[in-house]
C-alpha cells in the first residue's frame, strides 16, 4: 500500500504531472492515524433544532464563521454563520452535526448514529420572499443585510425616452470539477493545514479568527487546485471543524465535498435582480440612470452578498459616458446557502443591467446597437458619477466593431449579439511575492495561489526579464503562510497584474542585494549568492480594461439555443503568455454560454435545492459549445510589466451578447438568464 | 465487513487484494493502491473525472465495485507512459495547453485513447461527442479538442516509425 506523504509532496505547480496523474490533491494526501469527517447536514431551509444527539455538534463547538477573502464584508453580528447550526438551521446543506471514522466509508455509516429533531419553519426563499416577510435572524428588523447607494440622487431629466426594465440572473454554482476539501494536523501545538484554494493567507487569517489561535500557531499550505472560479477563496465551517477536530482527536482530519454537497453548501454566484430606468433623448444620447440592486444574500452575512450590493452599483454605467447615475444597492437575507463570488463577482451582473438596457434602447429607437452604444462613450477618460474612473472607451470600441466584422454580420444574420464592458480587476491591496535564490536555483512563492491559471508561466518569465537566468532553474510553489507570512488571493482578474508586479519588485530587490554586494549585477553573481527577498506590493492605482463580444445563434422548433459564433475581442494588456490568455478567455467564454442557456441552482417554495446533479446545474458538455473566436488587442497597463486583467472578461461579456443575439433571433424581449428553451418555443 | 478476494491486473501489474464488497472502484485504486491519479469528481456518474480502461474500454471507475474488476486488465493514467516517457497524448495535451488545473485530465485522456483506438482520425465533432461523458470547467473544451487531434497525429507518426525497416 503506497500513499501520498505530505513530507515528501513535491510542492511546485507543473502541468508535466498533472497529465501523468501524479498531481497532489487534497484529496490525495494520506497521513497515518487520519480520520475522515462526514457532516450531518440540515434537510430543511429553516427550522428549530428540537434535539440533537450524537456526533460533533454546536454543544462542543460555539465557533463563528469568519467572513474572509473576496468580497468578504463585515456584517451585523446577527447575520454571522456559526460553525455548526446552533438552535436553527437556515438552508439546507447547512452543518448541523460531524462524525469521524477511519475511513469514508465508515464516517458515512456514522452519520446514521445521529438524530436531530426539527421544527421546520416557513422559509423566506426569494428576493420578494425577503421583501415581504420578517427578519429570518431574531434581533434583526428586516432581512436586508447591507443597504448602499452609489452616486448622488438627481430630479428625473426631462428627456423624450425613458425606458425601464426589471433583469436578473439567476443562481449559478460555480463547480469545480474538483470539489472543495481540506486534511489539517495539528501537532507539536501547530496547526498545519492543506487545502484546495485560492487564497491560503486568506483561509489562514479566517481559521485564527474562529478559532481564536496565535496566528503563528497556523500554517496553511496550498494544494494542487482542481478549478475554484470564486467559490474556494473564503472560508467555510467545514474548514474550522476539521480543525478544530484535530486539536481535539489529536489525529489528522480529511474533509471531501461531495458533488451534491457542493450543490447545497459551497456559495454560489449571481442571483441579482435589478431595476434599471434609463432617462435619453431622441438621438439616444442616455441623460441619466437610475437603479435599485436587489442581491440574493442567502441565508449569512458570511458570503460576499453584502459587497456584491454596492460593488454591482459602482460599476451599473458600464464603459458609458453617464453624466448622471444613482443606484441603490439592498443585500437580502433568504433561507439559502450564501451567495459568494463566481467569475466576475458583480462584474457581469452590473454589465448585464445596462447592456440589456442599450439593447433597449435601440430597439426603441429603431437604431443599431452599436451605434447607440458609440453615442455613449467617450473618446476622453472618464469618471463616472458613481465613482469609476475608465479609459478613453471610443476609440477601443470602434477597433472592435471592426475586428469583430459585426457590420457584415449583422447584415447576414437576424441572430446577432454585440456587447461592450470595461473590466475593473481587483487590484487593491496587491500582492505578495518571495524569491529565494539558493544552490544556483530560484524558488518563488505568491500570495495569491493559482488554481489553473498557470501562474508558473508568467512568473518564469518575469524572472527571466528581470533577473536575465534561464526559465527552467525558476520554480513557483504551491502557496504557503510560512513562506508568504500576508498575502491576498487569486481572484478578481488580478494575479499576472498584482502577482507579476510582486514578482518583479522582488527581482529588483534582489538585484539590489546583488549590486550592492558585487558593485555589478549579473545573473552569474545572483546564482553563486544565497538570497531571500519578500515583498507586499500594495497597489492603490486603477487600472481597467476594455472588451467586447459576438454572438450569434440558431433557435430550434423547441427552443433549444445553438450557439454558432461566439468571439471576444479585449483589451488585455501585455499577454505575458499569448496561448494561457487565450485558454484563460476560452474557458470563460464556456462559462458565460453556460450561465447564458443552462446554468441554476434551483430551488421550490420550500427552499429544497431541486438541482441535483452536476449535469443538472447545467456545466457545459464539449458538444454544447462552438470553436470560440478570440482576438486580442495589447495595450501594455502603466505597470512595470504591462499586464491587465482577463480572467473574468469573457464571463462579462459573452452572456449580455449572447442574450441579445437570442432576443434578436426569437425577436422577444429577454430579461433574465438562463433563458429556458420553454421561453423561446415557437 | 467480510473481505473479498480479488485479482486483478492493473498497468500490467498483477494485484491481488481483499476489498469490501461495497467498495467502488475508484476508491480501491486510490486508496488500496495509491493510484490517486484517478480522481473524483461527481456522485452521479456525469464528470468522467474518474475514468479508467478496462481491458482496453474506457469505463468510469465510480460506476462499478472493485470486486467487479476482479479478473479484468485495467489501465489507470499512471500505466499510460512507458519507461517514464510520456505518452504521445499526454505531450499533445502539454503543447496545446489541453489542461488547466489538470483534475479533468487524467479522465480526458483515458477517454481520448479509447476514442482513438477505435477511430485514428476522429473528426473534431466526433471529439466532441466522445466527450459527452467527461466535464472540464477550465479550457471550455476548445484545447482539449486540439490537444486530442494533434494527440492522433503524433500516435500514427509514432507507429509510423516503429513500423520503418531497420536498414
Ligand atoms: S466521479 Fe465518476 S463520473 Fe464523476
Ligand atoms: S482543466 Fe480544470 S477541469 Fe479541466
Amino acid at each position: 500500500m503506497s500513499s501520498v506523504r505530505w513530507e515528501d509532496m513535491d510542492t511546485a505547480y507543473d502541468a508535466t504531472s498533472l497529465v501523468r496523474g501524479k498531481g497532489h490533491f487534497v484529496d490525495d494526501i494520506r497521513l497515518s492515524n487520519m480520520l475522515h469527517m462526514s457532516v450531518m447536514r440540515s434537510p430543511y431551509a429553516r427550522g428549530r433544532i428540537l434535539g440533537l444527539k450524537g456526533g460533533m455538534s454546536s454543544a462542543d463547538f460555539k465557533g463563528k464563521l469568519a467572513s474572509v477573502g473576496e468580497g468578504a464584508s463585515p456584517s451585523s453580528a446577527l447575520s454571522i454563520e456559526p460553525v455548526f447550526a446552533t438552535g436553527f438551521v437556515n438552508y439546507v446543506g447547512q452543518p448541523v452535526a460531524a462524525v469521524f471514522a477511519d475511513d469514508r466509508y465508515r464516517s458515512t455509516d456514522l452519520l446514521d448514529s445521529i438524530e436531530v429533531d426539527y421544527e421546520p419553519l416557513k422559509p423566506v426563499v426569494t428576493i420578494d420572499d425577503a421583501l415581504n416577510s420578517g427578519p429570518i435572524h431574531s434581533g434583526m428588523n428586516s432581512n436586508v443585510l447591507v443597504e448602499a447607494t452609489q452616486g448622488k440622487d438627481f430630479p428625473d431629466p426631462n428627456t423624450p425616452i425613458v425606458l425601464e426594465d426589471i433583469l436578473e440572473n439567476d443562481r449559478v454554482s460555480t463547480n469545480p470539477i474538483e470539489p472543495r476539501g481540506i486534511v489539517t494536523d495539528y501537532h507539536n501545538g501547530v496547526l498545519n493545514v492543506w487545502i484546495s484554494t485560492q487564497s491560503v493567507n486568506s483561509i489562514k487569517t479566517g481559521l485564527v479568527e474562529s478559532l481564536g489561535m496565535n496566528p503563528d500557531d497556523v500554517r496553511v499550505m496550498q494544494t494542487d487546485t482542481g478549478g475554484a472560479f470564486g467559490s474556494k477563496g473564503g472560508l467555510y465551517p467545514e474548514y474550522v471543524i476539521a480543525a478544530y477536530a484535530s486539536m481535539k482527536y489529536g489525529k489528522p482530519v480529511k474533509w471531501i465535498e461531495s458533488r451534491r454537497e457542493h450543490l447545497a453548501s459551497t456559495n454560489p454566484g449571481r442571483g441579482v435582480r435589478g431595476r434599471v430606468k434609463i432617462f435619453a433623448a431622441l438621438n439616444g444620447k442616455i441623460a441619466g440612470m437610475k437603479g435599485e440592486v436587489l442581491v440574493d444574500a442567502g441565508a449569512y452575512g458570511t458570503g460576499s452578498g453584502g459587497f456584491s450590493a454596492q460593488y454591482i452599483g459602482f460599476m451599473m454605467t458600464g464603459p458609458y459616458s453617464i453624466e448622471n447615475a444613482f443606484v441603490t444597492g439592498r443585500a437580502l437575507l433568504t433561507n439559502k446557502v450564501p451567495q459568494g463570488p463566481y467569475r466576475g463577482a458583480g462584474r457581469p451582473e452590473a454589465s448585464y443591467f445596462i447592456e440589456r438596457m442599450l439593447d433597449l434602447l435601440a430597439d426603441e429607437l429603431k437604431m443599431d446597437p452599436a451605434d447607440v452604444r458609440l453615442l455613449n462613450m467617450s473618446d476622453k477618460p472618464f469618471e463616472s458619477p458613481l465613482g469609476m474612473r475608465i479609459d478613453a472607451a471610443r476609440p477601443f470600441f470602434e477597433t472592435a466593431v471592426n475586428e469583430l466584422e459585426y457590420r457584415r454580420e449583422a447584415k447576414l444574420t437576424k441572430g446577432v449579439g454585440l456587447s461592450f464592458f470595461v473590466l475593473v480587476p481587483a487590484l487593491y491591496t496587491g500582492e505578495s511575492a518571495r524569491i529565494i535564490v539558493k544552490g544556483g536555483r530560484v524558488s518563488v512563492w505568491l500570495g495569491g495561489n493559482s488554481h489553473g491559471q498557470g501562474h508558473e508561466v508568467f512568473v518564469k518569465k518575469l524572472v527571466n526579464e528581470e533577473l536575465g537566468v534561464p526559465e527552467d532553474i525558476v520554480t513557483l510553489y504551491r502557496g504557503d503562510t510560512k513562506m508568504t507570512m500576508v498575502g491576498e488571493g487569486s481572484w478578481g482578474s488580478r494575479s499576472a497584474m498584482v502577482g507579476g508586479a510582486a514578482v518583479v519588485a522582488a527581482c529588483r530587490k534582489l538585484k539590489g542585494d546583488v549590486l550592492r554586494e558585487f558593485g555589478n549585477y549579473t545573473a552569474d553573481n545572483l546564482l553563486s549568492g544565497s538570497y531571500d527577498e519578500f515583498v507586499n506590493d500594495e497597489t492603490r492605482r486603477s487600472i481597467n480594461s476594455f472588451g467586447a463580444n459576438l454572438a450569434t445563434v440558431e433557435i430550434g422548433k423547441m427552443g433549444n439555443v445553438k450557439v454558432k459564433k461566439c468571439i471576444a475581442y479585449y483589451d488585455v494588456g501585455r499577454a505575458l503568455n499569448r496561448d494561457m490568455v487565450i485558454g484563460q478567455i476560452q474557458g470563460g467564454m464556456a462559462q458565460g454560454i453556460g450561465q447564458t442557456l443552462h446554468e441554476v441552482l434551483s430551488y421550490n417554495e420550500d427552499g429544497q435545492l431541486i438541482t441535483s446533479s452536476i449535469s443538472d446545474a447545467g456545466v457545459p458538455l464539449a458538444e454544447d459549445l462552438p470553436n470560440f473566436g478570440v482576438k486580442i488587442a495589447e495595450n501594455r497597463s502603466i505597470l512595470p510589466h504591462g499586464a491587465k486583467g482577463v480572467g473574468e472578461s469573457p464571463t462579462i461579456g459573452v452572456p449580455t451578447a449572447l442574450i441579445r443575439a437570442i432576443e434578436k433571433a426569437r425577436g422577444k424581449r429577454l430579461r433574465k438568464t438562463p433563458v429556458m428553451p420553454e421561453d423561446l418555443m415557437e | 465487513m467480510s473481505l473479498v478476494k480479488i485479482k486483478t491486473r492493473i498497468n500490467g501489474k498483477a494485484i491481488e487484494s481483499e476489498v469490501e464488497p461495497r467498495k467502488l472502484l475508484v476508491h480501491f485504486l486510490r486508496e488500496d493502491l495509491g493510484l490517486t491519479g484517478t480522481h473524483v469528481g461527481c456522485d452521479t456518474s456525469n464528470c468522467g473525472a474518474c475514468t479508467v480502461l478496462i481491458n482496453g474500454r474506457a469505463v468510469k471507475s465510480c460506476t462499478m465495485l472493485a470486486v467487479q474488476a476482479d479478473g479484468n486488465e485495467i489501465t489507470t493514467i499512471e500505466g499510460i507512459s512507458r519507461n517514464g516517457e510520456l505518452h504521445p497524448l499526454q505531450k499533445a495535451f502539454l503543447e496545446k495547453h489541453g489542461l488547466q488545473c489538470g483534475y479533468c485530465t487524467p479522465g480526458m485522456l483515458l477517454t481520448s485513447l479509447w476514442l482513438l483506438k477505435k477511430n485514428r482520425n476522429p473528426s473534431e465533432e466526433e471529439i466532441r461527442k466522445n466527450l459527452s461523458g467527461n466535464l472540464c470547467r477550465c479550457t471550455g473544451y476548445q484545447s482539449i479538442v486540439e490537444s486530442i487531434k494533434y494527440g492522433a497525429q503524433l500516435m500514427k507518426e509514432k507507429e509510423e516509425e516503429q513500423e520503418m525497416p531497420v536498414r
